[in-house]
């Protein structure tokens, strides 16, 4: 039985992987390219001090897509997907090698300041965090301190367009003034993703954005990533297998620290190509 | 299965069995914690009922009424305004010449002083004081309330045993009797003892206050608070949030654990080292000893601040960064304000551990007699704890109820010092 | 047990697979069993042994409606993916696919009580004899495609797929064959129609038999080759197991 499945045709890469060397496991099944990127990332390592955590991952991540990273815990989905604003810049230990372009320009070039970088690359994170401040204020505060509103009028209404475009205008917007802490934790988590986009970004990144909410609100939460695909870029890092078959049109799926496979959504979710791509997705690995 | 239930029920009896031994080891870990809070309370009570059992009695200070003629001849004559000439005048004499009068039968001269001797020597100074404000008194007779000699003011308040013999008595017989006279015409008076807080340290207990090392008690902690806070807090956020995490920054860390459980009088041998003989400031006054308290308390503060920028979730970090701050404004933005709270309370029980300490203020000359009020941070003076310590040494009895006295004062600067942290922590604090 | 439907981190997930392809297996078996049967009647001429074929088609019915809803249930239960969702899909077309398999059976048992219940009209030996052979190439696509699915082996399943292609030219064969018959005989137009229609009847197995195959592509390489050329797919395959 074993046998016959090892030659199954469309499996090539992975019987590949599975009898060859160490080196073949490298290589990525699936496309990686995309036609029109956002993001290009090129071999891309990271290393915590002398433990590596990312080996060598090359990926594009397309304009008006969204793209799931998925993979068991510790697989470096969540690191990687930091690289991409650098947010790894806060942990002394951690090296990235290798490189991130957006737009031709190299976000890890010394040049580069990252401020800038995180204002055009926001982030959401795993627990909803809002500032202990009132709604209003988490929103403002982005434009704010990097100086994108003219007055007061023009501050409103960045704050009111980017409650709306979180969908979150309606049920917050005569409590303005009420500390953003006191919302629900599905309105918090919509809150930071106004918060971030306010500054209006390309690139959204969001770190297992449901996990700590209900269905429901996750529910609210998807169907706004799918939204927002229109304007934004996103990538998003999940637990959720059926999340990332429902938000995401690419998706790319991470095994101790290397990316294993990456394709579209529907493919990798009906037919994966590598056989540990299948094995986690129909759980059959721990 | 029926070996499965079997299994079962063995291993029920078993816990069973250990239950009671588990909940007899939770009593009595229960019993033992509630015993130490008692015997805690016991002993705080003890001395608290102490202290204000022997201190309670100096808030009120025993006056007597007497009969004074502003005579003009000892004074000034009538209608001299001249402050130069009028505060030479002889005002003691106007008071002797008022308990003559009162005590006609006393003409012994040693008699006499031991009868003058009845009233404070502060008494001239006030009535002083009441002819320079007002010189039309001049000439008139007045009722004035005076304050009391010590022995006096302590038989009134029976702290006199009048059962031991005369020799062993600091009130005597013959002053007994003319204390009781007075008292017969309604001439003595308890009042509220308001020298107590306006004065500074005198040799006579019934002149002496509290103010002046109270003043510099709050000097003191004026100059520790505003070198100690910045600082403290600059260094806690350089260390917690910018510093590289080496072996340097490991060393700096265990060294300043060990700074803030270094013996305070070594910071006053430092302070004396450093401050008053290379420095060459001057000794005694707030100045050196709020930068020694500086010194001392900054460990305390440095730690607590710490500690209370780790508290700050460090997903209020990642937000801030997220959407772009720079380091330094996530930091005064977001960092600080939720730190803020901690710090303050750390500042404040540093700095109530501050207002407490006399060793290391003894080794800057702070232990000095300053009977001025100072009026900035370079004169000389005296704070709470050194004044207590100095009244505790005097031999005088009335000076034991006003050490207590102080002490009260101290523990209440203390208390709502402690209580104005646990209401700032309350107040600002911010869950998120 | 096999390796699509087990290692699961949740055993009772790949148990439930698990059942779902045996029914599948117990219902092929069946099917097939019913298929001989059937031809069996005709060659006995037992209207009576017809009569339980037909009666047996309603437990090929039961398994049907039992497997759809355990499919739903697990569909609900573990939102199954990639080869698992296939798995299920393969086993939900393949059962659907065996009951009509089933149902051709019982059109060839009704037409031995037709033949020879009253004994009106028996045909002759000679026009039954395309059935005989038909039914023994089909049964052979039959059991091949069940253990192309048993044993996922592609192989397997694209011989079946060939196969059919050999059982249409038959089919047409015997068309031609069975109208000399109605040219010699007039009389004979009657059992060659009700001949027709099971050879008509065994034509369809031998057609559910070739889907069978093409689900087990798809459940194994994960491409639909209902309606693509078979050449092209065995091409490609042939080009996959090279490249190893």
């Amino acid at each position: 039985m074993n046998e016959t499945s090892a030659a199954t045709p469309g499996l090539a890469e992975e019987t590949e992987a599975a009898a060859g060397t160490v080196q073949s496991t490298d290589a990525t099944v699936g496309e990686i390219y995309v036609d029109d990127p956002r993001m290009t990332c090129r071999n891309v390592n990271v290393y915590y001090g002398e433990k590596q955590a990312i080996f060598d991952v090359s990926l594009d991540i397309g304009k008006n897509q969204v793209i799931s990273m998925i993979g068991p815990s510790g697989c470096g989905k969540s690191t990687f997907l930091r690289c991409l604003n650098r947010m790894n810049d806060t942990i002394d230990v951690c090296r990235v090698t290798g490189q991130i372009k957006m737009d031709e320009q190299d976000i890890y070039d010394g040049g580069l300041d990252v401020v800038p970088l995180r204002a055009s690359v926001g982030m959401v994170f795993q627990k909803p965090n809002p500032f202990p401040k009132s709604i209003y204020d988490n929103i403002a505060y982005g434009p704010k301190i990097h100086g994108l509103s003219d007055n007061k009028e023009h501050l409103d209404s960045i704050v009111e367009s980017s409650l709306q475009r979180a969908g979150l205008w309606e049920e917050v917007k005569d409590r303005l003034d009420q500390p953003g802490t006191g919302l629900s934790g599905g309105q918090q988590q919509r809150l930071c993703i106004a918060r971030a986009i306010a500054v209006s970004p390309e690139v959204i990144l969001m770190d297992e954005p449901c996990s700590a909410l209900d269905p429901i609100a996750t529910a609210k939460i998807e169907e706004l990533i799918d939204e927002l695909r229109e304007n934004f870029t996103i990538a998003i890092v999940t637990h959720s297998m059926q999340q990332a078959a429902r938000v995401s049109q690419r998706t790319a799926y991470f095994h101790l620290g290397k990316l294993i496979e990456v394709g579209e959504t529907d493919q990798i979710f009906t037919s994966p190509r590598h056989k540990l791509t299948e094995d986690y997705i129909t759980g059959r690995f721990g | 299965m029926n070996n499965q239930q079997q299994q079962h029920k063995k291993t029920m009896d078993r816990v069973q069995k250990g239950l009671d031994r588990r909940y007899r080891q939770e009593r009595h870990f229960q019993w033992l914690g509630l015993g130490a809070i008692i015997l805690g309370l016991v002993f705080v009570s003890f001395l608290f009922i102490t202290i204000i059992s022997n201190g309670y009695t100096a808030f009120q200070q025993t006056y007597v009424k007497l009969d004074v003629f502003y005579d003009p001849e000892m004074i000034a004559p009538i209608g001299e305004t001249d402050p130069e000439v009028l505060s030479r005048a002889n005002y003691g004499g106007l008071i002797k010449a008022s308990m003559r009068q009162m005590f006609p039968d006393v003409t012994n001269r040693r008699e006499k002083k031991v009868l003058y001797g009845l009233i404070s020597s502060g008494a001239a100074y006030e009535i002083r004081d009441a002819v320079m404000n007002n010189p039309e008194l001049i000439g008139t007779k007045q009722e004035v309330w005076v304050v009391a000699d010590d022995d006096f003011d302590m038989l009134i308040k029976g702290h006199i045993d009048l059962r031991l013999p005369e020799s062993d008595r600091r009130i005597k017989d013959n002053q007994l009797a003319w204390i009781h006279d007075l008292q017969e015409q309604d001439r003595v008076e308890k009042r509220f003892n308001t020298t107590f807080f306006t004065a500074g340290d005198s040799r006579e207990p019934e002149l002496s206050g509290i103010k002046g090392a109270a003043y510099g008690s709050f000097f003191t902690l004026l100059i520790c608070l505003t070198i100690a806070f910045p600082v403290g807090v600059a260094a806690a956020v350089y260390l917690e949030e910018f510093a590289p995490k080496n072996r340097w920054t490991d060393i700096i860390e265990v060294n300043i654990n060990n700074l803030a459980a270094v013996p305070s009088i070594v910071f006053g041998l430092l302070g004396l080292a450093v401050f008053i003989n290379f420095f060459g400031l001057p000794r005694s006054v707030p100045l050196v000893g709020g930068l020694v308290l500086a010194l001392m308390t900054l460990p305390t503060i440095i730690i607590a601040s710490r500690a209370a920028l780790k508290s700050v979730p460090p997903s209020i970090r990642e937000a801030a960064l997220g959407v772009g701050a720079s380091p330094m404004q996530t930091i005064t933005h977001h960092v600080l304000p939720l730190a803020l709270p901690g710090m303050l309370t750390g500042t404040i029980i540093g700095m109530a551990q501050a207002l407490g300490e006399t060793a290391p203020l003894l080794m800057i000359g702070m232990v000095a007699f300053i009977v001025d009020v100072p009026g900035s941070v370079m004169d000389p003076s005296a704070v709470l704890p050194v004044q207590i310590y100095l009244w505790a040494d005097s031999p005088e009895r009335a000076f034991v109820e006003r050490t207590s006295a102080a002490i009260m004062i101290l523990l209440a600067f203390l208390i709502s010092m402690n209580l104005l942290a646990v209401w700032l922590r309350k107040k600002f604090e911010r869950r998120w | 047990m096999n390796e699509m439907t087990s290692g699961h981190i949740v055993k009772a997930y790949s148990a439930e697979l698990d059942h779902l392809n045996e029914l599948v297996l117990d219902m092929g078996n069946l099917g097939q069993d019913q298929l001989r049967r059937a031809v069996q009647t005709l060659k006995d001429e037992d209207p009576k042994a017809a009569g339980q074929v037909i009666d047996r088609d309603r437990k090929l019915n039961d398994i049907d409606i039992q497997a759809d809803e355990e499919i739903i249930r697990l569909i609900a239960k573990r939102q199954p993916m990639a080869k698992d969702l296939r798995d299920i899909l393969t086993v939900q077309k393949t059962i659907s696919d065996l009951e009509r398999v089933g149902d051709e059976a019982r059109k060839i048992a009704n037409l031995t009580i037709h033949f020879y219940d009253n004994g009106k009209n028996p045909p002759s030996k000679e026009i039954l004899h395309d059935i005989y052979d038909m039914s023994e190439f089909v049964d052979e696509m039959l059991g091949l495609s069940l253990v192309a699915f048993t044993e996922l082996d592609l192989d397997k399943a694209l011989e079946v797929i060939e196969m059919d292609k050999k059982l249409y030219e038959d089919f047409r064969g015997s068309l031609r064959r069975l109208s000399t018959f109605i040219m010699e005989d007039s009389r004979n137009v009657g059992s060659v129609v009700d001949i027709v229609l099971a050879l008509r009847a065994l034509e369809r197995i031998g057609g559910h038999a070739k889907n069978i195959g093409g689900f087990v592509i798809f459940l194994v390489t994960g491409k639909d080759v209902r309606h693509e050329d078979i050449q092209a797919i065995s091409a490609e395959i042939e080009a996959n197991r090279v490249a190893e």
